[in-house]
Parts: C-alpha cells; structure tokens; sequence
C-alpha cells in the first residue's frame, strides 16, 4: 500500500509539474480513442437505430416488389400472403413514380406508396409530426422532408398536382432517404427518391392522371423473421417476376451512406494515434535527462527498478487511460449525429460495446507504451550514479553534412546542422508532416469528386448526403490531425531550440543575428517537413486508391502542390514564434547556465 | 587617450541584477579605455562584475545605464542584430567552459565565425588550418572536442575566436579549468597574440596571466579598486618568475 501511494503521490507531483504534457498527451489520446470509437461503433448504431424503427413501425420481414402493376400481379403477391410461413402482411399497394417539387422549386423523384388511411398490422410508419394519410394530402417520409426543409402544412407539387403535407412519418420497409425506391420503374435501375404517402384512391389517381410507371409491393411478417433467405428460395418460381427484400437486406443497405465513414474514422483515428505517439515522444526525449536524473534520485534513496518504472510509466498510462475514457464519452455522444445522418430511422443509439471499449484502450496503451517505454527503459536501468550525473545524449559528428551546411546560407547552415543533432526528431517531424499531407490529400481527393447530387436528374440543389457526411467527417478528423501535428511542431521546435540553446549562444557570441537564429531553428523544423510533405503526398494518394472507388477522381496537381506548400508555409509560421522566443533568450546567461 | 584609438571604451557604466531590496550592481559607475595592442587583465573576488564587465564591453549584455564603444562606434544602443554583426566583426570570444560546439571537429569549430559572416566555405577552411597550426593543434584538427584534453579544447577556442581577425579578444577566466601545463601553453599564446599587437581584455583569478598583461585592473564590488600599468614587456616579471621566456 505504501508504495502504491508513493507511486500515486509522485505521478501527481510530476503532472502537476508538467501540466502542458499531460494536457497534450490527455488531448491526443482522446482525439484517437474517441475516432476509433466511433468507427468502430458505425455499423453497430446503424444496425441499432434500424432495429428500433423496425419495432416500432412493425417492419415486415419481406417486402416482395413486382416492377409489373398487371392483373396478374395481385393475385400472386397475395397468394404469398397465403403461405404458411407468412403470419401477417400489408398490401399488396401500389407504388407510383413521380416527381415532387417544393415551393421553392427543390425537385426529386419520389416514390408514392399508397396505403389505406387506418394502417394494418405489419409495415405501419410512424407519424413523427402531424397526422397520418387522409384524403388529398400526403405524409413525407422523415428523411426526405428534413433534406426538403418541409414540415406538416407546407405544400408540395407532386406529378403537377398540390398536396399539403399533413404529416411526417419513417418506415423500416424501405432504406433510408435517398434509397426509398427499392426497385426502378418497369423494374429497372431506381435513382435516388424520397418517400411520400398516399391514400390508396389518391394513389390511383395519381398514377393514372399521368400515365406514371406503377410498381406493385407486399409487406410480409413470417413466423420466423430469421428465416427470409429460405422464404425467397422457395417463392423464386414464381411466374410473376417478384423481388424480394429481406428486412436484413434493408438494414445493410442502410450502411451504404456509412460506406465511407467507417475507413475515415478507422484509418483516421491510426493517424491521430501516430501523431499522439509522435508528440508524446518528442515531449519525452526533450525530458529524458531529466527523468534520468529523476529515476537516480529515487534509486539513491532506495526504490527499486521496477518502482522507477512503475512511477515512469504509470504517469503516462493514467493519462492515456483518462483520454481514453474521454474519448469513449465523446465517441457515445457524437455517434448517433456520425451514425444517422440522414432523420429516416428514430431511436437511441447503443452503447459502446465491450470490443470497441477493448479497442479504443488497447490504443491508448499503446500510445502511451510506445511513446515512453525508451526513456523510461533508459532511466530505470541507468546505475545510481551515472544517472545523477547524466546530461544530454551526446550528438554524433556527421563530417558530410557538416561540410554540405558550410555551403549554404547561415540559416541553412545552422538549420541543417540542428536537424542533424537529432536525427529521429527530424523523423518524428516529417512523419507528423506527412501524416497531415496524408489527411490533407484525402479530404482533397474527397472534394474532387464529382457526384451526383440527391435532385431530380442528379441536380444538386438537394446535395449528396453521403458525399456531404464524408466530406464533413473528413474535415473533422484532417482537423484534429492538423491539430495534433500544429502542438507537434511547436514541441518540436521548442524541444530543439532548448536542446541547442548552448550552440546558439555560442554561435550569438560568433556574431550570429537572433534572426539568423531564428530562421536557423524554423529550418531545422522545414527541412524535415518538407521532406514529409514531399512523401504524404503519394502516400495520402496510395493509402486513398485502397479505399476509394476505382472511378474516384485524383484531385487537381495544383491543389496538391498548393496543399504541400500551405503545410510548409505554415510549418514555418508556427515554428517562428518558439523559434523567435528561443533565439531571444540572454546569451550571458545560458552560458552561465550551460557552465553552471 | 584618444577615443578613436581606443578599441574598447566604457563611460559611466552601470549593470544591476535584480529589484528592490535584492537589486546589486554587478558593474558600478566604471570607466574604462582599453587601447589598441593592450593587454588588459582583471582580477578581483568572484562575483565582483568582472564577468558581467566582458559581456558588456562584448555587447552580450545590455548596460542599465552608461556606454560601451567598441572600434569607435557607441555600441549599447544597438539593435541585438547590429551588436551581432559587430561581434562578427570586432570581437572574439573565450570562455573558461570553452563552450565549443561538440559535435564538430576543431577544424570546424573554428571554421564557425567565418562562416557565420559569410565567407566561402573554402575561405573558412584556410583561415582554420592557419589558426590550427598557429595554436599548435594542425594535427588536431579533425578531432572532436571530446577528444582533446582541456588545454587544446581552449587553444581551440582562441583559434575560433581569432577566426575573424577581431579588433578585439575577450576572454573569460581562460585557464579557470586548466591544469599548470595547459595554462602555460595558453599564456603563450596570448604573448604571441600580444606582441603582434591583438587587444585582448582578459577577466582571470589567475595571477600568472595577470602578469602576462600591460595592465592589471583590480575590480571589488562591481568597482575598479586599482589600475596597474606593467612595466614590463614580454611575459611581464611574474611571467619570468614562473618561467614563460625559458
């Protein structure tokens, strides 16, 4: 117990101490863990959201579409409703292809079901506002209305003829908005539509004032939902061409929105926790002397080794483990908005499950182990007195840069030979640059996309959801990692500035200008960024064409190169300031310090 | 004394650390002329403001009141990049910590100056190999610092310090970390530098570089209690007393 406590009472003497990275470590692991979570969580909200829709409307279990509305039609769907298998239907109903405008001319197709004004047991939406269909109004399916902007009392033309809305209502028997056309007309391919309802007599009429494609379609429940696959096979012969959706058919074809989601949360939360790893150990090895020291200290009254790793470690694998959580709270609020984006399913979204609470903690750890495990290997197996007396990692004389520097400009020349002191804080520079480039070309490749927009003939004055959701999930997670790798840089150059401040004061003394300084530790951080961007740029286009379409377009070379230089330009303006403050720095008194 | 004849000239110069009750002055109301070719030496108890005294007359330090003109130009007033490109110019540095930089060779540390005042590298190279064999360390020079004993760490550094022919050499306690021997190679150097006629202010305990010197100022509480011309040319008579003309 007593070492427990010393352990506890240390970690928080060292936090307390080292607020900025413990924030920063808390920060990144969250943002990691909550991305992980949610991509993770996708496909189990979808599914959850549909489960509820589908108990709350009665959803069938099939819904069988025959592209055909000829005599022959209705008495085969309703000889389904006759097999054994089947304990209750609704239909067979009319299915009517139009086209519904709003009073501010927003056009789409829509598929108008119609339905008797009292519903049956199996397929009965639920009214989410207003009332249910009555004679010469229409109810909107909730999805379709919110991309409409339309609420109860509003007025829509559809197939030329006003309706009022008297109502808003989902369904489970169709996908989401814009998938509620589940075959085309005459059969063929269905493009993206909104739902309406109708009266069965308003139906009619609809269809025929117009002449307009009519399919038919039956909702079925079976004794035994599960069983859909086996209730298809044996109705295949059928001698009318019937289709049959199964309810786990529907709930898949939900996630076709998600489609995307899920590789942007997943690779993205790997990007974020590579940058986490990547701040976290730049942070640690600017403290390694300094926990070497510490780890001596502790070891000369007495702690034993595996007490110095306890300490080390715990620190940062309580921090990991409270980002984690954190992420895991954010991941469970966030999810319902990422995992729903279109209003067609009601709902609460489940929990986090254990796996993904497994996943987004073994993440965590490993972000903290990985970071921190060196430095704190070194100092707990460094003896007593060598790590009392310990200074900082000796640089290596590297004759060929040295003499490549001696021909550049005085800023190169001092940023080469810092970026040269400490090879793999270079490395850790141009990762944490190429893994934003990487995003930064994703989110790019995204935007260059052509797609077709939710409006009638693929007019986007009803924008592709989908692409929108991407985009803006992109967007957040290229955010995030902008985020990190901008804490990074700034570390980095911090962490380098305080490294060298003895040979920038040498080189002060020398007569080298405290600009001359600054732009010598900018360039230190620049050369190594560069050659990240230089690589996030085919990395971010090879790590794409895994995921992508294989018709995606490629965006644009000039916004590529303009995406390269923006994150070299910015590099630059966030390392001046560390850099400024740094070269600003007394040079009587950091030799005093170094002699001290 | 002529002020443009002067290398080094401070007027009425004052530097405080601190504030309120812990306020001292570090240099107290001193006046100083520092002639071209002279060999100036101080000397006084630790924590006097003899160290303080170099870093103002080397414009590393700001003066909080008073003024410091280095080769006839006022230099307290100027901007840190002004003070940096008269230091190019004007002034080297010694330090007792040497303070090379560690992961370059002799050759380069002392190429650093001319290269920082942008000379060709090839420039830079020649001057170094020159400033090496003058100091006795030519077959040194690709060796790290780590790799030589203090005394040639320090030749090193005066080598470096010369690197851009400066009107003036400051040096901070230069033998503080150097066994007798190493001393006596450094105190060599500075006759040779003084007798070719470099100004050098030398801040030291030590009395055997002292007696090296043209003049001997004497510092106490931030004050100069003492100016001493040597009479003497050469190592001085201490110099001969421990030996330097033999």
């Amino acid at each position: 117990m007593g070492s427990v406590m010393l352990v506890v009472r240390l970690v928080l003497a060292d936090v307390r101490r080292h607020k900025v990275q413990a924030a920063m470590l808390l920060l990144a692991v969250t943002a990691a863990t909550a991305t992980l979570a949610l991509g993770l969580s996708l496909r189990g909200v979808s599914d959850a959201l549909y489960e509820q829709t589908r108990a709350a409307t009665a959803g069938p279990d099939v819904v069988a579409l025959s592209p055909a509305s000829g005599p022959a039609v209705t008495p085969a769907l309703t000889s389904l409703a006759n097999e054994p298998e089947v304990i209750a239907h609704h239909g067979p109903y009319r299915i009517v292809y139009a086209d519904l405008t709003t009073r501010d001319s927003t056009s789409s197709s829509v598929v108008v079901q119609g339905f008797a004004e009292t519903p049956g047991a199996v397929n009965r939406p639920l009214v989410t506002s207003g009332r249910w269909v009555r004679s010469g109004g229409t109810v909107l399916e909730r999805g379709f209305a919110t991309a409409l902007g339309v609420g109860v009392g509003d007025h829509v033309t559809i197939a030329g003829r006003s309706y009022p809305v008297v109502g808003i209502a989902v369904t489970a028997a169709t996908s989401i908005y814009p998938w509620a056309a589940q075959i085309g007309p005459y059969g063929g391919g269905s493009d993206y539509s909104g739902l309406a309802w109708m009266t069965r007599a308003d139906t009619r009429t609809l269809a025929s004032s117009q002449d307009l494609p009519v399919t038919m379609a039956l909702d079925l429940k079976l004794r035994d939902p599960a069983a859909t696959e086996a209730f298809r096979d044996a109705h295949r012969d059928s001698t009318i061409w019937i289709n049959f959706h199964s309810w786990q058919f529907t709930a898949e074809q939900d996630m076709v929105i998600l489609k995307d989601s899920r590789p942007i949360l997943v690779v993205g939360s790997w990007l974020l926790s590579f940058l986490a790893v990547t701040g976290v150990a730049a942070l640690a090895a600017g403290r390694a002397v300094e926990q070497t020291r510490r780890a001596g200290l502790l070891k000369a009254v007495g702690a034993a080794p595996g007490l110095i790793a306890a300490v080390l470690l715990t620190e940062y694998l309580a921090l990991a483990l409270a980002g984690d959580a954190l992420g895991l709270v954010i991941a469970r609020l966030a999810v319902p908005a990422i995992a729903s984006p279109t209003a067609s399913r009601i709902g609460d979204a489940a929990g986090v499950t254990a796996a993904t609470v497994a996943a987004a903690t073994v993440l965590a750890v490993a972000v903290a182990v990985l970071s921190t495990l060196r430095p704190t290997l070194r100092a707990s197996r460094t003896a007593t007195v060598t790590a009392l007396t310990t200074t900082a990692h000796q640089p290596r004389h590297r004759p060929w840069l040295t003499a490549l520097s001696a021909l550049l400009p005085t800023p190169f020349l001092l940023g080469l030979r810092l970026t040269a002191r400490r090879p793999g804080r270079a490395v850790l520079q141009a990762c944490s640059t190429a893994t934003t480039v990487i995003a930064i070309v994703a989110l790019l490749t995204l935007y260059a996309q052509q797609e077709r927009g939710y409006g009638l003939d693929g007019s986007s004055t009803l924008p592709n959801l989908r692409g929108e959701h991407d985009r803006r999930l992109m967007l957040a997670v290229t955010i995030l990692l902008i985020a990190l790798a901008v804490v990074n840089t700034i570390t980095l150059t911090w962490t380098t500035a305080m490294e060298a401040r003895a040979n920038m004061a040498i080189a002060r003394t020398l007569g080298a200008t405290p600009g001359q300084i600054t732009a010598g530790l900018s360039t230190a951080q620049l050369l190594p960024a560069l050659a990240g961007a230089v690589i996030g740029v085919p990395l971010g286009i090879g790590l794409l064409s895994l995921f992508a379409a294989r018709n995606a377009a490629e965006p644009p070379s000039s916004w590529l190169l303009g995406a390269a230089l923006a994150t070299l330009l910015a590099t630059a303006a966030l390392t001046a300031l560390p850099a400024r403050l740094a070269a600003r720095r007394s040079v009587a008194q950091t030799l005093s310090a170094e002699t001290a | 004394m002529n002020v443009s004849s002067a290398a080094v000239r401070a007027c009425g110069l004052v530097k405080t650390h601190g504030q309120g009750q812990s306020r001292v002055r570090a240099v107290d109301e001193v006046d100083l002329e520092v002639p071209q070719g002279q060999m100036l030496a101080v000397m006084g108890p630790s924590g006097c403001g003899k160290s303080t005294l170099l870093h103002l007359l080397g414009g590393l330090e700001r003066p909080t009141d008073g003024e410091v003109w280095v080769a006839g130009r006022r230099i307290d007033p100027l901007s840190e990049r002004a003070l940096a490109r008269m230091r190019r110019r004007s002034v080297g540095f010694i330090f007792q910590a040497f303070h090379l930089v560690e992961e370059l060779s002799a050759a380069e540390n002392v190429e650093l100056p001319a290269l920082l005042a942008g000379r060709s590298r090839r420039q830079a190279r020649r001057r170094a190999s020159l400033l090496l064999e003058r100091v006795g360390l030519a077959d040194r020079a690709r060796h790290l610092p780590s790799q030589l004993s203090g005394g040639q760490r320090q030749r090193v550094a005066i080598a470096r310090a010369l690197a851009n022919d400066p009107l003036v050499v400051l040096a901070d306690e230069p033998t503080g970390n150097l066994d007798t021997t190493a001393t006596l190679d450094v105190l060599r150097i500075f006759e040779e530098l003084r007798a070719a006629g470099q100004t050098l202010v030398i801040v030291t305990h030590d009395e055997r570089v002292a007696a090296t010197a043209d003049r001997l100022i004497s510092m106490r509480d931030g004050m100069f209690v003492d100016d001493t011309r040597l009479a003497g040319t050469g190592t001085g008579w201490l110099g001969d007393l421990i030996g330097l003309e033999g």
